[in-house]
């Protein structure tokens, strides 16, 4: 029975060959997130002002920058930071999106005003929001994280919401309630294990959208503290640079892209293998 | 209808009433002054404290934050303490930027990417649609500043085809102007476009597969004629919405591409009152936003309840 | 009726080409500047920022003006004496110079502006708080009376950059310790101003009721014509947009380009460089009021033998032309130019270093270096500072904050021990912050106390010149600051302008080719 759940998770790749290509990228950033030290070339932090912009060469794959850092060191160690940022929006975002949706679907009366508390939140932009926060708590990658998150976490907890209502529904949740089960048992029984394929799928969205999210609050100069390599961090230091070192912009910003793209790819490829009643909740936006 | 209108439009009145309060106090907690950027760097405390008893900052919040509303209600927003203007010209001149920049966003948006979505939904599962839909999620995850440095740097710098930056607005130059918001304009469409253009296919596909789809089709009406009547209708009422929202979304996402290109635009503004804690713009123009937000928000949902009796309401 | 299809059309084609020919022969001619970014308001007295002195350079104007060697010239003033050794000094105007406004400037004027920038004014007190009284002894006469002498007096009122600027009387008056209004931004400069579009650009347009001096000009002072019709300045806070803008052909003139691009630029035929003749230096503040460097001379000296400033100086100005490794404050060429103490400058000793702090029963306490992320040169210097401390066993932490934070942040003693800025030239020691014992840093031992003293009142410049000798040498060894060094910025232009300002952006006396 195991195996052949296996199998069928991974049909939606096989089936999509660019789907498994975004798998491998996924795979590859992993591996340089985890063994950074030993991939990378160079020390990220050591700086040697005379060998500063130089074009990517044999000494050095992708060049140097302003200060004299190995570019391709400090693109592998800042994957550290992709991930780190990722898994952090998205466990705060799930963390704090499903408790609220779960219950706010359940009793609604709770979920009436939980709702409005997050409708408020919603009607602010997201990038607004998390440029408030960060101004508020101080740029640091917590912060930045807590930021970001804030925004999908209003729209985890939409998603979460809709999806229990759905489930409430169901004939044989009826049945069980009526039944006189306890609403943890309801919950951990039949609701949370139905929400686990979808919120797969909202989490790699996420994990996209956060990459981007946070490339735009480096690039404002108020995500992540600027001595941390990360993606967004890098493109932020070297835009003045756009003319005489154009390799600096170049492969973080591809990192970036083959990252979030990659997400998306595997969201897309698992959303397909979703039961057709829960992709609706989606829509596109994830 | 009306009763549904009047109830939404009151909880659309008290969500404001609470994002209010929320950025009130918001732009309280931030740490650092105008006072001391006003100022500058060599400041006496004798200085510092005595500008700001001018400006009424040393009140105690509650009364700062009921004299703000009681003035908002009477359409004064305030005056912006760094451009010694009042903050509604402030913001209505930003506006004219932003909202152009969101139009013609918008414009290509919807050239791009309403038609290569109703290919890719009507040629669905070939390579085609295959290749469409990963060039429309490739796009959607490039870092939009990324892409306008680039633009920069090959139109405005190598080629000379637009100019690089700055916005002089359409009533000073004429509407040959616009094309300083092509190149701004074109970075932003980018990732939109690429969302409108999923949304257009899945919600066409969604629709197809619906009973009364089904039953055109067996009827034997020609396929062209069943996208014509049923399908597309159907499915714009969910990229409509969409719009709706990515309008009022590119109005204060567009910050970073306002930078880069130094548009003088309402994003921009947001941030740069932000790093300044120009306190009356930060309150106004953030409130701006949020009402334009929720009054789309409104509309959105009254139009869909119009146009689709269908629709479960919440 | 084809015959009168025929004057309708040639009645309107000389028509457009008289309109045209109009249009092109009344055309104003516009100067536009990209400038760093967006300024706070105008008020130059009031405020020591550079965007607004830029701006404001064009539109007010002090008694005496600094010439391209930063020497005082009479500007508003005619002539002066001093008397009473010093302690009175009388200053005759010049007469028929007018304000925006159309009235006459005169003693009046000067008084109210002098009491306002006394009590109000960013750079007032350096001069006005020794005053004792400042009154109108004729038409055209200011009288100052100083309770000591003052020996750089002359200095400290010849820029507008939160200095002396001549408003009218009632303005002057009325205005107190709020920035004026935009409607109150008279002054008697070429240029007065038009209007402010936030975000956009500040315009300001030629003032026909001009009163210009006879002599030649040279830097900010002499002669200024008002060439160019009007002149807009636009905020373009990134460099590289800025760059392109100058390139392209959107802008005339852009300020503060990153050292980096310097060498690509000299020789791109769109563009002209404009370094500027006075070097900025970067100044590292120790705490002198709290914290783990209060007091602790040995630890700081410590600091400062870590330290290569040459690294950090290629790193945040680039090409070896925009950057000088110059121990002594004043740079080569000025009359205050001094050897004293420079051997510590950068001596670039980390085991010595390692030695040093030991002494100073250092024991790895973490030391908070405030820097901001607006000024990117600001953080380059953090950053490669850190790693040389690294190297030498100091445990620096910087804390990265944006400019407002910063300027908060550094006015509480409690939160920072170290923080990043820098200076602007300055023409006399008595206008360096870190001499104020009341500017952040707080540096206000005994012998300092006592070599300031002797700076203000002593009028002889070679007297002037050894305290400040001793004074350098003081700095050495207390190190109440560190400087980084000598650094040039510089300016674009597009190729057609013609007699550009040697001391930065200033636009009259300017024209295309």
């Amino acid at each position: 029975m195991r195996r052949a759940g296996a199998i069928l998770w991974l049909k939606p790749f096989v089936a999509r060959p660019i789907a498994l290509a975004g798998l491998g990228i996924l795979l590859a950033t992993l591996l340089a997130a985890a063994f950074a030290r030993w991939l990378a070339p160079y020390d990220p932090y050591a700086i040697d002002p005379l060998i500063r912009l130089t074009p990517p060469n044999g000494a050095h794959w992708f060049g140097t920058d302003q200060f004299g850092r190995d570019t391709l060191s400090r693109v592998i160690h800042s994957a550290r930071m992709a991930l780190l940022i990722g898994s952090g929006v998205v466990a705060f975002a799930l963390a704090t999106g499903v408790p609220i949706g779960v219950f706010s679907a359940l009793f609604p009366r709770l979920g009436h005003v939980l709702m409005r508390v997050v409708d408020v939140l919603m009607a602010f932009p997201a990038l607004l929001l998390a440029l408030g926060l960060i101004v508020v708590l101080g740029p640091s990658v917590a912060n930045a994280i807590l930021a970001i998150g804030v925004g999908y976490m209003t729209t985890t907890t939409r998603i979460v919401y809709g999806l229990t209502l759905r489930l409430r529904a169901e004939t044989y949740v009826e049945a069980s309630r009526s039944m006189g089960a306890g609403t943890l048992w309801l919950i951990g029984k039949h609701i949370l294990p139905n929400l686990v394929s979808p919120l797969l799928v909202q989490a790699s969205f996420v994990f996209a959208f956060a990459q981007l999210g946070a490339a735009s609050l480096d690039f404002l100069g108020l995500g992540a503290p600027p001595e941390i390599p990360s993606w967004g961090n890098m493109l932020a230091e070297s835009r003045t640079f756009i003319t005489r070192a154009p390799w600096l912009l170049f492969f973080p910003g591809m990192m970036i892209v083959a990252t979030a793209f990659s997400l998306n790819l595997v969201g897309d490829a698992l959303r397909d293998r979703l039961d057709p009643r829960f992709r609706q909740v989606f829509g596109e936006k994830g | 209808m009306w009763t549904y209108a009047l109830k939404r439009a009151g909880t659309t009145a008290v969500t404001l009433l609470a994002a209010s309060v929320l950025i009130f106090a918001f732009i309280h907690i931030i740490p650092g002054d105008p006072i001391y950027v006003l100022l500058g760097d060599t400041a006496t405390p004798d200085q510092i404290d005595a500008l700001r008893h001018q400006l009424g900052l040393d009140q105690p919040i509650i009364l700062q934050y009921l004299t703000w509303v009681g003035h908002v209600l009477e359409g004064d927003l305030g005056r912006s303490i760094f451009f010694q203007a009042p903050v509604l010209s402030v913001i209505a001149d930003g506006a004219e930027t932003s909202v152009l920049l969101a139009t013609m966003t918008m414009i290509w948006v919807t050239i791009i990417g309403v038609p290569i979505g109703m290919v890719a939904a009507v040629r669905h599962g070939t390579w085609l649609d295959q290749g469409l839909s990963g060039a429309a999620m490739l796009m959607a995850s490039v870092p939009t500043f990324w892409v306008g440095l680039y633009l920069i740097l090959v139109f405005a710098a190598w080629l000379g085809w637009f100019p690089s930056s700055g916005y002089p607005s359409i009533f000073e130059g004429g509407i040959v102007n616009l094309r300083y918001l092509v190149l701004p304009s074109l970075t932003l469409a980018a990732p939109n476009a690429a969302l409108i253009l999923r949304l257009t296919r899945a919600s066409m596909l969604d629709v197809s597969r619906e009973d009364y789809v089904r039953t055109a089709r067996a009827k034997g009406i020609r396929p062209w004629q069943v996208v014509r009547r049923h399908i597309l209708r159907n499915a714009l009422l969910t990229v409509v919405s969409a719009f709706g929202f990515t309008f009022a979304a590119l109005l204060s996402e567009a910050v970073v591409t306002e930078t880069v290109f130094a548009l003088p635009g309402i994003g921009r503004l947001v941030v740069q009152s932000i790093l300044r804690r120009d306190y009356p713009v930060i309150q106004g123009v953030i409130l701006v936003i949020v009402v334009v937000y929720l009054l789309i928000n409104l509309l959105v949902d009254l139009s869909y309840r119009l146009l689709d009796p269908r629709v479960e309401l919440q | 009726m084809r015959y009168g299809l025929s004057v309708l059309m040639r009645g309107a084609v000389g028509l457009a080409t008289a309109l045209f020919l109009n249009a092109h022969a009344s055309a104003t001619t516009m100067l536009r500047e990209a400038t760093i970014g967006e300024p706070p308001p105008l008020d130059v007295m009031l405020t020591t920022a550079d965007v607004a002195s830029v701006i404001g350079r064009h539109i007010f104007e002090t008694l005496y003006a600094l010439d391209s060697t930063y020497t005082p010239r009479p500007m508003l003033a005619e002539s002066d004496r001093e008397e009473d050794g010093g302690k009175t000094i009388v200053i005759k105007l010049r007469e028929g110079v007018s304000f925006h406004n159309g009235k006459e400037m005169t003693a009046k004027d000067v008084v109210a502006s002098m009491t306002r920038w006394g009590n109000y004014g960013a750079r007032g007190k350096l001069l006005m708080s020794a005053a004792t009284s400042v009154e109108a002894t004729g038409k055209y006469e200011v009288t100052l009376k100083l309770s000591a002498p003052n020996g750089a007096w002359k200095n400290l009122i010849a820029d507008v950059n939160g200095g002396l600027a001549i408003y009218p009387e009632d303005i002057a008056t009325n205005a107190g310790n709020k920035p004026i209004e935009q409607k109150d931004y008279i002054g008697t400069g070429p240029y007065k101003f038009v209007e402010w579009r936030p975000n956009r650009y500040v315009e300001v347009e030629k003032f026909d009721g001009y009163k210009s001096v006879k002599e030649k000009g040279d830097g900010f002072a002499g002669a200024r014509a008002a060439i160019f019709d009007k002149i807009r300045f636009i905020p373009v806070p990134d460099v590289g947009t800025r760059v392109s803008g100058v390139q392209a052909g959107d802008y005339d003139y852009a300020e503060m380009i990153s050292g980096d691009l310097y060498e690509s630029l000299s020789k791109d035929p769109s563009v002209q460089v404009q370094r500027t003749n006075a070097p900025i230096f970067g100044l590292f503040f120790m705490n002198s009021k709290q914290g783990i460097l209060k007091d602790n001379y040995k630890l700081r000296r410590a600091i400062q033998t870590a330290l290569d400033k040459s690294q950090a100086l290629r790193v945040a100005f680039g090409s070896k032309d925009l950057w000088n490794a110059e121990g002594s404050i004043f740079p080569k060429g000025t009359p205050w130019y001094s050897t004293e103490g420079v051997s510590n400058y950068s001596a670039h000793d980390p085991k010595k270093a390692k030695e040093l702090a030991k002494e100073a029963d250092y024991t790895g306490t973490p030391i908070r270096l405030l820097v901001s992320t607006n000024y990117q040169a600001h953080y380059d210097e953090a950053s490669v500072f850190t790693r040389q401390l690294a190297d030498a066993g100091i445990n620096v932490q910087m804390l990265v904050v944006d400019w407002a934070t910063l300027l908060k942040m550094r006015g509480q003693p409690e939160q920072w021990d170290i923080f990043v800025t820098h200076h602007s030239f300055s023409p006399d020691p008595l206008l360096l912050t870190f001499l104020n014992a009341s500017y952040p840093g707080w540096w206000d031992s005994p012998e300092i106390g006592a070599l300031r003293a002797d700076l203000i009142k002593s009028t002889d410049p070679i007297a002037r010149k050894s305290t400040w000798d001793k004074i350098q040498s003081l700095i050495y060894e207390q190190v109440p600051v560190m400087k980084v060094g000598d650094a040039y910025t510089y300016d674009i232009a597009s190729p057609k302008l013609k007699g550009l300002n040697p001391n930065g952006p200033a636009f009259w006396n300017v024209s295309t080719k």
